[in-house]
Order: structure tokens, then C-alpha cells, then sequence
């Protein structure tokens, strides 16, 4: 167990460390910016032949635009077929990322100053990826990108960094957190100038992928850089404050700090020093903005600069002095796997990355001694101390529950940091996105399910000091994980956890997949297209499917995925899952469906042995293919679901096997009587014999004697 | 204890009817001997049934005396038309041929009859439960015809 534990954490970060693959959907890790993305040497630049209509825009497939491309996604040339200016892009978005949906609704159509102009997103089929996704069309900046190849940046003025970036960033940032949005993109690699004199900057792309998916390690906090980048999660303003902290730091020096650090390197050195003392101690800043660098570095997120503190140095007054580091120190170390820690969160991040190794220490105590004796924190020692006691009563699984021990320890350590299981690491509020990833990056649901049935997420609530809506809102969202993960049947499971948690995720059904369902209205269509030639065994809804519908649809579907518990009850099964799409079709159309009604048909035989009636069965069976060919699921759905109908066919079914029965018992006793029978015939003929014979005495006697009288 | 006491009750009732037979006969030997000799020369094949019929009800005793009194009844009225009555008269009658061969011949028939009749009564019972059987069987291919061999899934099940 404890070699497959270590496989476990070394496949992860071999994972994670793929390079992206950006000519085919899934080459899905974090873009390596700035010179990865846009230095492509082998890319052939076309022509712009090849082009295809998506809504209202023209988009030249072979017409790359590279110095647009924002972290992971691609950009090409396109036309906009409603507008005359030509200033637009296409952005392609990797298939197999969810995107931002509360962004996308929000941004689309929208000018905000300091922000790229979404003009309009669409699901289209992209060529090269040989499927559809979601590509996203942007107003093209016009002054182009602010940090491009190495050694030819177009600096920005110290002097002019406040007005230049700080200004229309605060003003995205402000805009957003009034929605309580997050942008989560903010780099010094995703800005533009906004006009061709440089006089602003705008922000690029935010919506395209999970947050802080594209941000360097470096723009991440000390609490989500631990996280994997799937997994960072929403995160709130104070994570974009931190973010634009590090792009002035990153302008002012005119390179990406800490750039020739590796990222285990970053996040030691940021959790030993702060992150401020990091940057400032390898990189020079300018003097100009190390005040706002240190504010907005600040590790403690109460006391990082919020929009108050940023308007007065805008304003050229000066703030309070902020501490370098403020996470305490040890005054001697805790060792694990030979090499020492001196802070909780490094530790925590050190206990993560060793695994197996760390439990001894967990277990013999001395982490404990550690924190009592040399960090002074005697509330992390009595909780580590009851997480101890909780493995003694831990059961007959001692393996699981010492990961549980170690997961605890890890989140009593650093409360504010990612849920950490094995190999696992993911913010709370990253836990959906990390899913996805995972399940569309062959790492399978494994991970997640065993950190929500073993009900992680729940410690770390329990672990969260004061009363904070965010994540009072989160707690509502994840009640209800646990029991979708227990339950093994259809529309349960992992999937629903994924579409209840990703708004924004596609349906996986290997069915649709290639379709990029997002939306509950456009499942339908994609079903109708699979349906052309579609098996005939096959059934229309699978887990994903069910879960999707589960997840999007306003209805309720509970009782059909009840009824779906049972896949042998060929009956209800088949009732339910027509029942399931022909409330979808109700619902959002389209109206006429007619490959998936002859594909819905064909799988009703079982649906229409509900009646008993071999007349009504025969009416029903010449009834559906008229119904079919009209494509309504919803006509189809109620011809089998008469429930007057079915009632009045069941109670007189019943009377007819009652009458059957009868009949036949009847039968049973007649054919089984004739012994029976006969005694009776003996003494009934007995008795008519004798009553004959008295009869006939009675009447001789009585003729007698009326023939001598007359 | 109460199929005993129905038991010495119905022998009671027996040893009853048995005494009060005697009784009526003892005296009718007295005052009316001829018709006394009529009826015991008359009625030997019913006293013989009596006699040997132990079966409950004596059924086939009941048959033998209805027919064998129907046959005695001509020749006991035609004494008692006749005023003088007298033993010898009442013998000469009693022993022609043709008046005991009515008389038993009659008793032979209820006889007969009590033979008859249980065969005659079971055929039509048999006929009346074929009938039925058929008509139950047609029923039962009719809801078959109507509801389908799900309806005999059901009755198995």
C-alpha cells in the first residue's frame, strides 16, 4: 500500500508536468507563458482559405493570430458578419476544459473598462479538433500585447504603471466583485494595450478555462499554490489583488519574478520567506512600487491591500506599513523525509508531497510536540491530538484511515490551503474543476470520490474559523456530494457531483461527447444526431446523460432516476428514460425529433407490455410509428403513460385473472370430483328412489280409494 | 357425547317404531284378522327389506315397501269391501297367484328401481359437469384471446 500511495503522488506531479498539447482538445495543462505560447516555431501560419460561420462571425481556421493567444487557448482570425470594423478574433477553448459560465454571462456584450470586449460566444465544430467547443470572440486590442518575446517588451514608464495598469485593472476587479466575480487571470502576460499610444492596459481573457489555470505558480497565494492547477479554484478579490501584486512586480522588473525558480523552489521560498521578501530578495524592484508590491503580497489576506489602500497610493498617500511575513515561525524545525520545516503551512505542504512517510511522525506524536513546544499552538496540537484519537477508533480499514489522519493533519496545518489526498490537491472551491480535469485528463473520479466519501470537505469546514457567506454557500453546495457519490445508480455518482459543482461543464456521455452539450436545450439536438446511427440495443440516456439532465433541468427527476435504480425492471427503466427526455423536450424543444423518436421507439416495446389488454397493446403499436415520424417524445411519452388508461387496464386485468383462476379452479374441482360424484349420485338416487316409490304407494292408494267413492 | 346421545336417540326412536309397529300389528291381528293376514302374506317382501337393509335412512327398505304396498292396496280394499270378512276368505284371496305376483312382483320393481336410480342420477350429474367444464374452458380461451399469455404469466406466477 504505501508503494502504491508513492506511485500515486509521483504520477501526479509526472502529470502535472505535462506539456500542453494545443493541436488537439486535452493537451490541457497550464499554458507556459509567455514563450511557450506564442514561439511556436514549427506552426504553419495559413492563408485564411479555410473559413466557417459561427453566429455572427466569420472564422479563418487557418489563419492564426498568436500574439492573442491567451494562456492555454488559441486564437485565430475572424470577420464579424454584423459589424464593418474587422477588429475581432476567435479564441478556441480547449474541449476538454470546462469554461467560466458566470463570466461568460457576465462579460459577453459588455464593455468594461480595463477588460477585453467579449463580443459573443458559441459552441461550433473546430476542425482541428475534430469537434465542437467553445470558441469565444474578442475585440482585438489595439495596442497589442504588453509583454511579447523575450527582450522586446514595450515597457511601461515606472512612474506610469499606477495609471497605466493599476487604474483600469482596480476598475475590472471593482466591476467584477460587485457581481461577485473573480477574474483569477490577472498577469502581466495577459495584459494589452488598450490603445496604440499605451496611454492603458486591458485584461485579457479570464473565462476561457478554470480559474487560475494559466497563472504561473508564482501569482498564486501561499493558500491555492499548493492546489494543482485544475483545482485553484474561484478563489475571492483578495487572490486578484495578490495576482496584481505580482504583475507590477512583474512590469517593474520586466520579467516574471522568481522566473528561474522551479515551482517547488517558488513555493518553498514563498512559504519560508513570504511572499513578498521572495520576490524582493531575489528580484529588483522598482522603488516606485514596492510599497503597493508589498501590500498587495501580503500573505495574510485580512491584510492585503484591498481597493481603499490601493486609491490612496494612487493618490500619493502613503499606508500603513505591512510585516514582510507573518506566519509564524518555529524556533526549531520538524522534520520530514530529511528536511526541516519551520511553518505549519510549509509543513503541511511538506506532509502532502511525503505521503507515506509523514504519518510516523503523525503518529508517534511529534508533530504535536512540535506545535505545543515549538510553534506555541496548542489549539492545532489538541486538534492534531484528536485526529489521533479518531484513528484509534478509525475500524477495520486502518490504511484508509491513517490517509484520513494524514488529510486531517494536513488541513489542521493549513486551513486556508487546498484539499490535499495523496496524490490529490485541489482548493475547496476548485473541487468541481479539479473533478473535471481529472475525469477528461484519464485520471479517472477515483480521487475525488475517496476525498468526498471520506468526507474531507466536511473537516475543512469544520476547520474554518469565523463566519465567512462564501463559504457558508460552498458548505450548502457539497452537502449534498456525499450521498450523489454513495449512490452506484444513473444520475447519481461522481457525474452528478461534476455537472451539480461545473456549471459550465459539457456532457461526457461518449454518446454526445464530441458535441459539447453545455446547456440542457442543446441535448436534445446532439442526442437526435447520435440517434441517426445509433445501435439499436443501446439506450438513450447513460450515467452522464442522466446526471446532466438531473443537474440542469428545473424539473424534478427523482422518482425517473428511482425508477432507473433497476436496469432488469425493462419496463420502468424504459419509462423512466422516455419520461426523463420527453420532460427535456417539453421543456426546451426542439419540437420535432424524429431519429430520436424512432430511436425511443424501438426501445418502447418494454414500456408498452405495461398494458395487459392485447387490443390496447396492438392500438398503442400501430400509435407509435405515426408518433415517431412526428418526432414528438412527448406524445410518444403519454400515449404509454395514460394513467387513466393504464389503471382501467389493470383493475381489468385483475378481475380477469381473478376470473381465470376461478374458472380454473372450478375445472379442478369438477374433473377431480368424480368419485365424489358418484357417492352423491348413490345416495341422491337412494333418496329418489325411495321418495318415487312413497309417491307412487300415495297415489295407488289415494286412486283406490277415490275409485271406490266414485 | 352428542353423536351418542343422537345415536341412543335414534335407536330409541327405532326400537319406537319397531315396538309400535308391533303394537299396531298385535292389534290389528285382533281386531281385524283378515286384513292382518292380507297385509302379513302381502307385505313379506317388505318385512324381508326391513329386516335385512341396515344401511342409514333403509332406502332400499323404503322402495321395496312404497311399490310393494301399492301393489297389496288393490287386494286389501277389495276385502274390506266385501262385508264378510273372514280369515278364509281373506287367504283365498291372498294366495292366487296372480294377486302374489302383483304384490311381489310390485315390491320387486321398487326393488328395481332402488337399483336404477343411483346409475341414472350420477349420469346426469356427469353430463351437467361436463357441460360446465366446457363452458368454463371456453370462457377461459376467451380472456386468454382478449388479455394475452401474460395473463397466464400472471395465474402462474
Amino acid at each position: 500500500m504505501a508503494e502504491q500511495a508513492e506511485d500515486q503522488v509521483q504520477d501526479a506531479s509526472s502529470d502535472a508536468g505535462q506539456e500542453p498539447e494545443m493541436d488537439r482538445p486535452g493537451g490541457g495543462a497550464p499554458a507556459q507563458e509567455p514563450a511557450a505560447a506564442f514561439t511556436e516555431p514549427a506552426e504553419d501560419i495559413g492563408t485564411g482559405g479555410k473559413s466557417l460561420e459561427i453566429g455572427n462571425f466569420r472564422v479563418f481556421t487557418d489563419l492564426r493570430l498568436p500574439e492573442f493567444d491567451m494562456g492555454h487557448c488559441k486564437a485565430y482570425a475572424a470577420d464579424s458578419l454584423s459589424r464593418s470594423d474587422g477588429r475581432v478574433f476567435a479564441l478556441v477553448t480547449d474541449p476538454v476544459l470546462p469554461t467560466r459560465y458566470d463570466l461568460l454571462r457576465f462579460l459577453a456584450g459588455v464593455h468594461i473598462g480595463g477588460q477585453i470586449d467579449l463580443l459573443d460566444h458559441d459552441v461550433a465544430y473546430w476542425p482541428p479538433f475534430g469537434r465542437k467547443t467553445m470558441v469565444l470572440f474578442y475585440e482585438k486590442p489595439k495596442g497589442g500585447r504588453v509583454i511579447i518575446a523575450s527582450g522586446k517588451n514595450r515597457s511601461i514608464d515606472e512612474q506610469d504603471i499606477a495609471s497605466v495598469v493599476v487604474e483600469p485593472l482596480m476598475n475590472v476587479l471593482q466591476a467584477l466583485s460587485e457581481k461577485g466575480l473573480t477574474h483569477r487571470s490577472i498577469r502581466a502576460t495577459n495584459l494589452f494595450f488598450a490603445d496604440a499610444e499605451g496611454g492603458a492596459v486591458i485584461l485579457g481573457d479570464c473565462a476561457s478555462g478554470p480559474p487560475g489555470f494559466d497563472q504561473p505558480l508564482v501569482y498564486e497565494t501561499a493558500a491555492r499554490m499548493a492546489s494543482e492547477p485544475a483545482g485553484r479554484g474561484v478563489g475571492t478579490l483578495a487572490d486578484d489583488l495578490y495576482a496584481l501584486g505580482m504583475t507590477l512586480a512583474e512590469l517593474g522588473i520586466g520579467r516574471r519574478p522568481l522566473a528561474k525558480m522551479s515551482d517547488q523552489e517558488i513555493m518553498d521560498i514563498k512559504l519560508s520567506k513570504g511572499s513578498f521578501q521572495a520576490v524582493a530578495s531575489q528580484e529588483k524592484l522598482p522603488l516606485v512600487l514596492i510599497e503597493p508590491v508589498r501590500g498587495l503580497l501580503s500573505d495574510n489576506a485580512d491584510e492585503r491591500w484591498g481597493f481603499s489602500e490601493l486609491h490612496a497610493w494612487l493618490d500619493g498617500r502613503r499606508t500603513k506599513p505591512q510585516q514582510g511575513n507573518t506566519e509564524k515561525r518555529a524556533a526549531r524545525s520538524q522534520n520530514i523525509s530529511g528536511k526541516d520545516y519551520y511553518t505549519v503551512r510549509s509543513l503541511a505542504q511538506g506532509v502532502s508531497k511525503n505521503w507515506v512517510n509523514a504519518l510516523a511522525p503523525l503518529r508517534d506524536g511529534s508533530v504535536e510536540i512540535w506545535l505545543r513546544r515549538g510553534l506555541g499552538d496548542n489549539d492545532r496540537a489538541k486538534a492534531l491530538s484528536d485526529a489521533m484519537r479518531q484513528l484509534q477508533w478509525g475500524g477495520s480499514d486502518k490504511r484508509a484511515a491513517e490517509d484520513v489522519l494524514i488529510a486531517r493533519s494536513i488541513i489542521i496545518l493549513d486551513p486556508k490551503g487546498p484539499i490535499r489526498f495523496k496524490g490529490f490537491s485541489a482548493m475547496i472551491d476548485g473541487l468541481g474543476n479539479m473533478l473535471s480535469y481529472d475525469v477528461q485528463h484519464g485520471r479517472g473520479p477515483q480521487r475525488f470520490s475517496d476525498v468526498v466519501a471520506r468526507e474531507i470537505p466536511s473537516f475543512w469546514f469544520g476547520r474554518q474559523e469565523g463566519f465567512n457567506p462564501d463559504i457558508h454557500k460552498l458548505q450548502q453546495v457539497y452537502k449534498n456530494l456525499r450521498y450523489y457519490v454513495q449512490q452506484k445508480s444513473a444520475g447519481y455518482g461522481y457525474e452528478r457531483c461534476l455537472y451539480s459543482m461545473v456549471r459550465n461543464q459539457h456532457c461526457l456521455s461518449p454518446m454526445i461527447e464530441k458535441e459539447y452539450v453545455v446547456d440542457i436545450g442543446q441535448l436534445l439536438p446532439a442526442l437526435e444526431k447520435f440517434a441517426e446511427n445509433a445501435a439499436d440495443e443501446s439506450w438513450p440516456v447513460d450515467r452522464h446523460i442522466a446526471a446532466f439532465i438531473a443537474s440542469r433541468l428545473e424539473d424534478d427527476v427523482e422518482g425517473q432516476l428511482m425508477a432507473m435504480q433497476n436496469p432488469s425492471d425493462e419496463v420502468e427503466y424504459s419509462r423512466a428514460i422516455i419520461s426523463m427526455l420527453a420532460i427535456v423536450q417539453w421543456r426546451h424543444g426542439p419540437d420535432n425529433l424524429q431519429n430520436l423518436s424512432h430511436w425511443v421507439a424501438r426501445l418502447m416495446e418494454p414500456a408498452v407490455k405495461v398494458f395487459h389488454s392485447k387490443a390496447r397493446r396492438e392500438r398503442i403499436e400501430t400509435e407509435i410509428p405515426k408518433l415517431a415520424k412526428r418526432g414528438n417524445l412527448v406524445e410518444l411519452y403519454n400515449l404509454i403513460n395514460d394513467e387513466q388508461e393504464r389503471r382501467k387496464d389493470q383493475s381489468e386485468f385483475v378481475e380477469a385473472v381473478a376470473e381465470y383462476s376461478e374458472a380454473e379452479s372450478e375445472v379442478f374441482d369438477l374433473e377431480s370430483s368424480g368419485s365424489a360424484r358418484l357417492e352423491m349420485a348413490e345416495t341422491v338416487g337412494q333418496q329418489a328412489a325411495a321418495f318415487a316409490s312413497t309417491m307412487i304407494a300415495l297415489l295407488t292408494v289415494s286412486a283406490l280409494f277415490l275409485m271406490h267413492m266414485f | 357425547m352428542a353423536p351418542r346421545g343422537k345415536g341412543k336417540k335414534t335407536k330409541g326412536r327405532g326400537a319406537f317404531s319397531g315396538l309400535s309397529i308391533i303394537a299396531s300389528a298385535v292389534l290389528l291381528f285382533v281386531v281385524a284378522l283378515p286384513t292382518f293376514v292380507t297385509l302379513a302374506v302381502g307385505l313379506l317382501p317388505s318385512m324381508a327389506a326391513f329386516i335385512f337393509d341396515r344401511s342409514p335412512g333403509r332406502m332400499m327398505a323404503r322402495c321395496v315397501f312404497g311399490l310393494n304396498f301399492s301393489g297389496v292396496a288393490p287386494y286389501l280394499l277389495e276385502l274390506w269391501q266385501h262385508g264378510a270378512q273372514s280369515v278364509g276368505g281373506a287367504t283365498q284371496h291372498v294366495f292366487q297367484p296372480l294377486a302374489l305376483s302383483i304384490m311381489y312382483g310390485a315390491a320387486g320393481l321398487g326393488w328395481l328401481m332402488y337399483l336404477a336410480m343411483p346409475p341414472i342420477i350420477a349420469n346426469i350429474l356427469n353430463l351437467s359437469a361436463q357441460r360446465r367444464i366446457s363452458e368454463l374452458r371456453k370462457n377461459q380461451r376467451n380472456l386468454i384471446k382478449t388479455w394475452g399469455d401474460s395473463l397466464i404469466k400472471e395465474v402462474d406466477r
